[in-house]
């Protein structure tokens, strides 16, 4: 009924350089088979190094210190502040590296980039690691030329439109591109670009919002120069106004690209050509689960965009929500993913779009629409806690009425507010969301609470909060301050108040904050998560046999632990050609079921089973403890094929939960039956002489650790015994025949894969042994044990410097090491001892029960039956003997019980968690006066439309300013004079 | 300017807050649009975790405002239906008709709701899309063109179903005795419906508020009535269009706006 998924388990914090590569939104794993298959070796190293940047041209930008990176093939930048200057370039996009020839002991570099931006990095750190960084950053470039990159990067620019953008309105800057590369092998073409960019359907059925009133002239004015001057595309410089003029909203046509651009998805599209159409193609036609919810919402999605009602919008969408479902199978199709691809299709072609895509699911939204869409649930609980620390009153009041914050706030973060807010605001935040990182949604959540503060403290329900925020949004577009005696206060909408209040009051919600934030409720969320979908489980089992839910919890628990081992592997779509494209039919078939396999199952039962796992009791003078390792014998894989009743090859939690209950109730006779059917393998009702000396090797698979000979005896008194029954029963027209062929010396023979022994027989055989008679009738089934396990340790629980130091030291193989090592010393010292645990431990001295007398009269007894009997066990007494003489040298004189007790205490130290910490650390950084209603400044200005176009830019650019205060560049003046040096400064020879 | 106002009845209004689960496509937000607005159309709200919907009804003198919230149906929405389905006095659990696995998993729904959910509430189930099933009887009263109308916009309409075409019986998987069982065993409220056509929305309601103990909400809420923020600014349009539960036999009069 269920699926059981131990995803969440394999979760892993990022590592600093992850981290790095985040910021920069550079590709974090080769996504393509290509760069898989590049000889590590070739493998360039990553470094950083402190640099001061400057552009190429007088006056237009300030120089800014901060720390320049080379991550092949990509070269980054940020300011000291990480959000003033930054750029990210693909290394192929420069065409000229020069050494300046500057004042005495200052290194600086020349960057020109494809698009004749010349960026100048002044590297401040020693001269040895200077010339190491350069170094690296030559032979990365060389790596790039060598694969072609360079090449490539011609072709791609012209699918981007700021590149027509910049070209209709000036060809001087064509011109000024044409300087020769030393890299470069071909020169920059000098032929008028056709108009090839990508673009969305917003071209065809119109952008949302009224072009006059979103000001896009001027918007397209402004960014044309900035783009001319800081690089565009690929090759975008991210000074402060590139922020600014983000902030005023994108204008439509750039909107596309610009995403693509701020969010780094046009790197995995530049490094990938073609991959999503060839996706596509080999996909064709293919039907899964994901399709099939795909095509319910493709007419739910924005369907009041007259894209949307068409079918050419319908199928763009259908194409890029089906590529992605193919990409990430794992992931598939959740609903809301329709809405942003829907929302960003307007903006972008199908190919840009899906690779937006992957971006926004793998690492701006990371696990929102997972299946267990853990990263919702965190960034829910995330925005609780920083509710409740921004904005306390309303925090209070809300516990108070029993009002939940998610029932509002999840369809903001999972549609990022396209859901919730008319969509021509709700893309002004999808702008600041791809340009500042996911932190926005949170400033914007706590702005949208905090500027309706004192309506929220009279809601009295989830309804009631609803409909306020309903009301909210659809007046987001009127003024913030109607009454106010002052034009310019009245012009203010209550979207810029959103902003404002977003940015401003909220500007101490940081990335980092975010990411400190999800460490510290990580393992809250996964465990409700888990335990919500162990209940699930449960309750959806069609039957629960004799158990009572806690049992079912505990075999839960063992099928939990066995698959974070070995994981089950992943359900495997069948081939899209066995499937008629006609859907319908296999929609109905029955829902996906976790199912485990054999290996699994191994390990399933060896938590539960005492005899299925091998369990040494090692004490060496310094420590005692159990070695457990996964028993393998055909008899667990018997166990295996018996419980798998549909025959599938792999057990669901019902096949366990009813296999269990067939043995772990049983009485006496019930069991011998239980033991008897599991090995007839035909189900004839007969054994074969096959399969009783296969029965025999269960029983010495079983009792392999017990002390003593007891076991051992009765083994081979029951081998005797059901062989002299078997003889003394079969039908004597079989033997008679035999007899006449042979002669009377040879004793009859019955094939060994012939129905030979009944199960009344078997019965008897076992009774008349008091050792087999107790084990059928309690130690068999006292032999599955369900008892609680230790709580598995969450890998993600650890955080900070501490955890992380402890994680390193923890880890599986140190503490590997660590028991051989003392191993090794007891060894030395003379007190190793190493002890197997006996899976039943009814005897723990060496006594042998007597064996009770047989119940065959001797005139039942064949003469011949004996040398039937020794015929065919000669090879298992063999085994027998040597599995007594190798249990026996080392297992003489355990004190069983004080082994068991201790054997509760495996080194399992739960970690240490500096969290308190931490989280009073961040509580006393964000100690601020929480409820100051802002009296937003004047200096957002955007009133009278009748202006003139120059004097409208001036507008705009105020609007921008006031989003930003003064930038720090981190330099001292002198700085700057060096800096503005360089400009003029000529390359070395 | 709130609709207890309006409706001139301060203390006989009573909120119900009712929660739709069911499988995804069974046509959760079908039954909802046809019940609040009398509509059959593209669903203008896609539902993400849930979409929040208001409707008043009059059942004999007593004013019922349900509060509807309409779940999201896919599976991985299923951890998230306890924050919707709580403090909850009513659920309408959705199957389709013509198809059996819609039931197993309304069957699960109704597990959990019994263990996890308040332990007054009141749980209906609806077997929806019956117009699928009994092609004749979906026709009369509504035009032909408005029904093939609304089977285009209908998003969450199995696809690829052609009513009408040959032996419309065999489209049902799920018998209405064998549900009709399961229902009476399990103490719930069961319905056959039709988003579509209309046919037994209505009645579901009724029935739910019928069986809802409207005393003992009103002594639970009697204290939060009244207060300017509890009731929503968009009952103001609905008013008008409340349904009156007496009228309960024919669908289409059931709603006059």
């Amino acid at each position: 009924m269920s699926t059981i998924s131990t995803a969440l388990r394999n979760f892993k914090e990022p590592t600093k350089d992850q981290l790095t590569q985040i910021f920069f939104s550079i590709p974090t794993a080769p996504p393509n088979e290509k760069d898989a298959e590049k000889n590590p070796a070739e493998e360039i190293e990553k470094m950083d190094i402190n640099a001061v940047l400057s552009l190429g041209v007088q006056g237009e930008e300030d120089a800014y210190a901060g720390k320049l990176y080379i991550m092949a093939p990509y070269l980054a930048f940020a300011s000291l502040d990480r959000k003033s200057v930054r750029f990210s370039i693909p290394l192929s996009t420069i065409r000229r590296v020069e050494r300046l020839n500057a004042r005495a002991g200052i290194y600086a570099l020349s960057l020109s980039t494809w698009h004749g931006a010349k960026i100048i990095v002044q590297l401040t750190s020693l001269r040895p690691t200077a010339d190491l960084f350069c170094s690296l950053l030559r032979d990365a470039l060389k790596v790039e030329l060598q694969r072609g990159q360079m090449r490539a990067v011609k072709g791609f620019v012209k699918t981007c439109y700021s590149e027509a953008l910049v070209s209709t309105t000036s060809q001087v800057a064509d011109n000024e591109r044409e300087d020769g590369s030393l890299i470069s092998e071909e020169r920059p073409d000098a032929a008028p670009r056709e108009s090839t960019y990508h673009g969305g359907l917003g071209l065809k059925f119109k952008f949302p919002g009224d072009p006059k009133k979103l000001r896009e002239a001027s918007k397209i004015k402004l960014w044309t120069q900035y783009l001319r001057a800081h690089g565009r595309n690929l090759t975008l410089l991210r000074y402060p106004q590139c922020t600014r003029l983000v902030q005023v909203g994108l204008p439509n046509r750039l909107r596309g690209e610009m995403w693509e651009t701020l969010s780094g998805s046009i790197y995995l599209r530049f490094s990938n050509p073609g991959f999503y159409h060839k996706l596509l193609e080999e996909n064709t036609g293919r039907s899964t689960t994901s399709t099939e919810d795909i095509e319910k919402d493709l007419h739910r999605s924005l369907p009041e965009y007259a894209g949307y009602q068409s079918e050419e919008g319908i199928s763009a969408l259908r194409r890029v929500l089906q590529a992605y479902s193919f990409k990430n199978p794992e992931l598939g199709y959740c609903q809301a993913m329709n809405i942003l691809a829907a929302a960003i299709l307007i903006y972008m072609s199908e190919e840009q779009a899906f690779w937006l895509l992957e971006v926004l699911c793998d690492r701006l939204l990371p696990g929102y629409y997972a299946p267990s869409m853990h990263g919702t649930l965190l960034d829910q609980r995330v925005f609780e806690a920083l509710v409740q620390r921004c904005l306390p009153i309303i925090h209070d009041h809300f516990q108070e009425v029993d009002v939940q914050l998610s029932v509002a706030s999840l369809p903001w973060f999972l549609s990022l507010y396209i859901n919730s807010m008319p969509m021509i605001f709700a893309f002004r935040i999808v702008d600041c969301f791809f340009c500042m990182g996911p932190k926005v949604l949170f400033q914007v959540g706590l702005a949208i609470l905090k500027i309706n503060g004192e309506k929220l403290l009279q809601i009295q329900d989830d309804g009631g909060f609803l409909n306020l925020m309903r009301d909210y949004f659809a007046s987001l577009g009127e003024s913030a301050h109607p009454t106010s005696p002052d034009p310019r206060a009245r012009a203010i909408t209550r979207f810029q108040e959103l902003l404002l209040v977003s940015f401003r009051e909220f500007s101490v919600i940081t990335d980092d904050m975010i990411l400190s934030e999800r460490r510290r409720f990580r393992s809250e969320i996964i465990h409700s998560i888990e335990s919500f979908s162990k209940r699930s489980a449960i309750r959806n089992l069609k039957s629960l046999g004799r158990f009572n839910k806690e049992q079912a919890g505990l075999i839960y628990d063992a099928l939990y632990k066995a698959m974070c081992i070995v994981p089950p592997p992943p359900d495997v779509p069948p081939p899209p050609s066995l499937i008629s494209t006609s859907g319908e039919v296999g929609g109905t078939e029955e829902k996906p079921e976790t199912r485990i396999q054999l290996r699994t199952f191994q390990f399933f039962l060896s938590e539960i089973a005492t005899w299925a796992r091998d369990e040494r009791i090692v004490s060496n003078g310094f420590q005692r403890r159990i070695d457990r390792e996964i028993a393998e014998h055909e008899f667990i894989d018997r166990l295996f094929f018996f419980w798998d009743s549909s025959c599938r090859g792999a057990l669901s939690f019902q096949d366990l939960i009813m296999g269990l209950d067939g043995v772990m109730f049983n009485d006496l006779m019930e069991n011998i039956e239980w033991f008897f059917n599991l090995h007839d393998k035909n189900k004839d009702g007969f054994l074969t002489k096959d399969e009783v000396l296969t029965l025999s090797e269960t029983f010495l698979f079983i009792f392999r650790y017990e002390v003593g000979d007891a076991y051992l005896g009765a083994v081979s008194r029951f081998m005797t015994n059901a062989f002299e029954y078997g003889d003394a029963l079969l039908p004597p027209s079989e033997e008679e025949p035999e007899k006449n062929e042979q002669g009377g010396e040879i004793p009859p023979t019955v094939p060994t894969n012939q129905p030979y022994l009944n199960l009344a027989t078997f019965r008897m055989v076992v009774l008349a042994d008091e050792v087999l008679e107790s084990f059928f009738e309690t130690d068999l089934s006292a032999s599955f044990r369900l008892e609680p396990l230790p709580e598995m340790e969450l890998p993600v629980s650890s955080s900070g410097l501490l955890g992380d130091l402890w994680s390193t030291i923890a880890t599986d193989t140190n503490k590997k090491m660590f028991n051989m090592f003392t191993d090794e010393i007891g060894k030395t010292i003379g007190k190793h001892q190493v002890v197997h645990r006996p899976s039943i431990g009814r005897y723990t001295k060496l006594e042998e029960p007597k064996a009770r007398e047989s119940l065959l009269t001797p005139s039942m007894r064949h003469s011949a039956s004996k040398s039937s009997i020794s015929s065919i066990s000669t090879e298992t007494t063999k085994t027998v003997a040597s599995a007594a003489s190798t249990s026996s040298s080392t297992t003489l004189s355990v004190d069983v019980k004080s082994a068991a007790e201790k054997g509760q205490l495996p080194s399992s130290e739960s970690g240490f968690s500096p969290l308190p910490i931490l989280h009073a650390a961040s509580l006393a950084f964000m100690e601020r006066t929480p409820f100051a209603i802002d009296d937003a400044k004047d200096d957002e200005d955007d009133s009278d439309s009748e202006l003139d176009a120059g004097e409208n830019d001036d507008q705009v650019m105020d609007e921008v300013d006031a989003f930003l205060e003064a930038h720090d560049s981190g330099l001292t003046d002198a700085d700057k004079e060096v800096a503005k040096d360089l400009i003029h400064a000529k390359p070395v020879k | 300017m709130t609709d207890a106002a309006a409706s001139g009845s301060v203390d006989k209004s009573v909120q119900v807050k009712l929660v739709l689960l069911g499988e995804a496509a069974v046509g959760k937000s079908s039954v909802v649009l046809r019940f609040v607005s009398n509509e059959f159309q593209a669903n203008k709200e896609p539902t993400i975790g849930a979409a929040f919907l208001t409707q008043k009804c009059r059942l004999e003198d007593r004013v019922l405002r349900y509060e509807i919230w309409d779940t999201a149906g896919q599976e991985r929405f299923h951890s998230l239906a306890p924050m919707y389905y709580r403090n909850a006095q009513a659920a309408v659990v959705v199957y389709d008709v013509t198809k059996a696995t819609s039931l197993e998993k309304a069957k699960s729904w109704v597990k959990e709701l019994q263990r996890q959910a308040n332990p007054n509430i009141v749980i209906a189930l609806a077997g929806n899309k019956v117009d699928l099933v009994h092609a004749s009887a979906s026709s009369p009263g509504a035009p032909s063109s408005s029904e093939s109308e609304d089977e285009a916009d209908d998003a969450t309409a199995t696809p690829g179903e052609t009513p009408g075409s040959g032996e419309p019986e065999s489209l049902r998987q799920v018998p209405r005795e064998e549900a009709q069982a399961y229902a009476t065993e399990a103490g719930l409220l069961f319905f056959e419906t039709s988003a579509k056509t209309g046919e037994g929305i209505v009645d579901i309601f009724t029935e739910i508020a019928k069986k809802i103990p409207i005393e003992h909400i009103l002594a639970a809420t009697r204290g939060a009535q009244g207060r300017p923020g509890a009731a929503g600014g968009r009952a103001g349009s609905q008013t008008e269009g409340g349904v009156n539960l007496d009228a309960t036999a024919k669908p289409k009069e059931a709603c006059n706006c």
